[in-house]
Parts: structure tokens; sequence; C-alpha cells
């Protein structure tokens, strides 16, 4: 900032009329008796700033305010240590209750192999097969001629005619 | 002197106590008017120098006495009471001004005209002196509060720089730095209003 020399003269020259009119006005005079006029307002004034001011005798000044508020101290102090001593003395011993053992996981209860098998419901009974008849004779090859005039044509070996003789539908 | 003694003494105040508080009650008064004599003046430069205004700056100054009387028991503690008084000053000024609305320039010519030294100068020169004073604080008064309370705290020659620094409660080096920074400021605020001119 005003790196050039006209503009380092201007700004000098402008700060000290600036300076210079400060100090004018700081050096202007105190008017006459203003001395005599401050010490009659301080004469005028109350003494003591409080809105309520201490008694006489219960002044702060006196030595036996700051007795009492000793004694006080110490009368606090004493007392509480006096409380918490007596507290601890007239204590009852603290009631224990007895909790019972824990059984150990591996000894407890056991189920002795037995197994829970739940019931089930009745269902349908699938009847038994019949077994195959050992009197019949097998139903062996038969001569083709035969075969050709009895046939269905449906591929299947011809009935007999007797139901009871056929094996029954199994299931 | 017993301990019952000691206590009746308390309880009932004795005559020699009170002559003693009575004795020290006026060497109070008179330690207190002594500050008066002595500081009340550089006191109301530094109200006048904020205030501008005669009236209000012996309001100031009065009531800065008046707080002192209120707060005389630490008298005791205080180390440098110019400072401290100045410090008190200032700021009653300062609660003042923030107060007050913004005074116009036309009461500062007419009260500069009134206070200003008028030896060997015409009517006309004295006012041509006080109006180019007026608008030469009215570029002050356009500072920043801080770089402004530095310049014009820095008037006074019986204040240095760690003086001011204790009545700002501010270092040392604030105090240079802001006085370069409100030396800058006002230049550049002068030259701004000649150009305008």
């Amino acid at each position: 900032m005003n790196s050039n020399p006209h503009d380092r003269k201007a700004f000098e020259s402008a700060s000290s009329l600036a300076e210079e009119t400060l100090r004018m006005i700081a050096s202007l005079p105190a008017p006459d008796g203003l001395e005599d006029r401050v010490n009659a307002a301080l004469s005028a004034a109350p003494r003591r700033g409080r809105v309520l001011a201490w008694p006489r005798t219960l002044r702060p000044e006196s030595g036996w305010m700051r007795t009492a508020a000793a004694a006080a101290i110490v009368f606090v102090v004493a007392g509480g240590g006096w409380g918490v001593y007596m507290r601890v003395e007239q204590s009852q011993p603290a009631k224990v209750i007895v909790m019972p053992a824990r059984m150990p996981v591996t000894g407890g209860l056991a189920g002795a192999g037995a197994i829970r098998t739940p019931q089930t419901l009745p269902g349908p009974i699938a009847p038994e097969p019949a077994k195959a008849n050992p009197a019949r004779p097998k139903a062996t090859k038969k001569p083709v001629e035969s075969h050709k005039t009895l046939g269905t044509g449906t591929g299947q070996p011809a009935s007999t005619g007797n139901p009871a003789a056929e094996p029954g539908p199994s299931r | 002197m017993s301990t019952s003694q000691a206590i009746v003494a308390g309880w009932m105040e004795s005559p020699t106590s009170a002559v003693n508080h009575e004795a020290r009650r006026r060497a109070e008064d008179n330690a207190l008017a002594a500050m008066v004599d002595q500081y009340a003046g550089a006191l109301y430069r530094v109200a006048y120098s904020v205030l501008r205004n005669q009236a209000d700056a012996e309001d100031a100054v009065q009531e800065a006495f008046v707080r002192v009387l209120r707060h005389r028991d630490t008298l005791g503690e205080v180390r440098d009471h110019r400072v401290w008084l100045i410090r008190i000053v200032w700021n009653i000024v300062l609660d003042r001004k923030r107060r007050a609305k913004t005074r116009p320039e036309t009461d500062d010519v007419s009260e500069l005209a009134r206070v200003l030294p008028s030896k060997g100068l015409s009517a006309e020169e004295l006012a041509a002196a006080a109006q180019h004073h007026a608008h030469v604080l009215a570029c002050v008064d356009q500072l920043p509060v801080k770089e402004r309370q530095v310049l014009m705290l820095s008037a006074f020659e019986e204040l240095t720089s760690v003086e001011i620094a204790s009545v700002l409660g501010i270092t040392e080096s604030s105090v240079r730095s802001r006085l370069f920074r409100a030396r800058n400021l006002m230049a550049d605020l002068l030259e701004h209003q000649r150009s305008l001119r």
C-alpha cells in the first residue's frame, strides 16, 4: 500500500491531518471548576452502593461477624463428619441370602435312552396280495393254429371264462 | 483481651473502633479528593474526545469518580490509578456513545467552534478550522471500532502503547497493528473525500 512516493507523501499528510485534529481534541483544557463540581457530586453521592446496608452491629468489617462465620463453618463440617461416623456405626450387617448350589449339567436328569415316538393316525391298510395257485397249470406255448383261431386280436391271451381262476387285481 | 471480651467487643461497637472507622473514612475521602484534583482533567479530555460534548464529558467524569467512591475498598489493589481511571471513564463514554444517537456533523462544528483555541484567528478562520476538524472527525467515525479506539487513544500524549493496551485490554502488538491499519484507512478515507470534492 502506498508504494509510490507521491502516494506515500499523500498518505502521510492525510494521516498527520487526522492525528493533528485528534491531538487538538485531546489537548483541549478541562472547563474551570471541574474538580470542584466532581467533589461536590462525590459528597452528595451515597457512601455505599448497596440497596440494603448492614446494620451498625452487623457490619462485615467487625470481627465478631468473621468469628461467627468461622464457627458456623466448623460446626457444619464437624456435624457432617459426626453424622457420617454415626451412620457407619449403627448400620446393620448386610443380609446374606444363600443361593442354592447349581446342578452340574452333566449330572442332572438323563433320558435313560428313551426315545419318544409320536402316535400315528390309523390309515388305510393295504390288502395282502393273493398267492399264485400252484395247482393251476402254467400257460405254456400253444400251437400256433389254435392261437390264431381263439385270439382276440389284441395280442393278449384269451380268457379262460372262469373269473375265479384268474388272478385278482393287484393293488 | 480474652475471648469473652472480644465477643462482647464485637457485639457492641466500642468508641475506639468508631473513631478508627471515622478516621479511615476521612483518609479515603482525602485520597479520593486528591485523585480528582490530579486526574479529572485527563479524564475529561478522554471523555470529550469520544462524546464531543462538554456537558456529557463532565457527566462521564463525575460518574467515573462516583464508581470509584462505591468501590473504594479495592483502591489498594490498583497498581496504576491513572490507567485504571481512564479505563473506567473509557467504558462509561463508550456505553453512552452506544446508547446515544449519531450526532450530526453540524453539532460537531458548532461545538468545536466554541471550544477551539481562538488566539490570532479571525472568526472566519475559526469557523473554517472548526469545519475542517469536524470533517476529519467524521472520517474518524467511519473507521472500524477497534481501529478508531486505538487511534483516538494514541492522540493522548500521556498514554504509551502499553497503557493503551491496558485500557483496551489487548496486547501491545495489537495496539501497534491496529494503529497502522487505522492510519492507512484514515489516509484512504481523506483521499477519497478530497477526490469527491
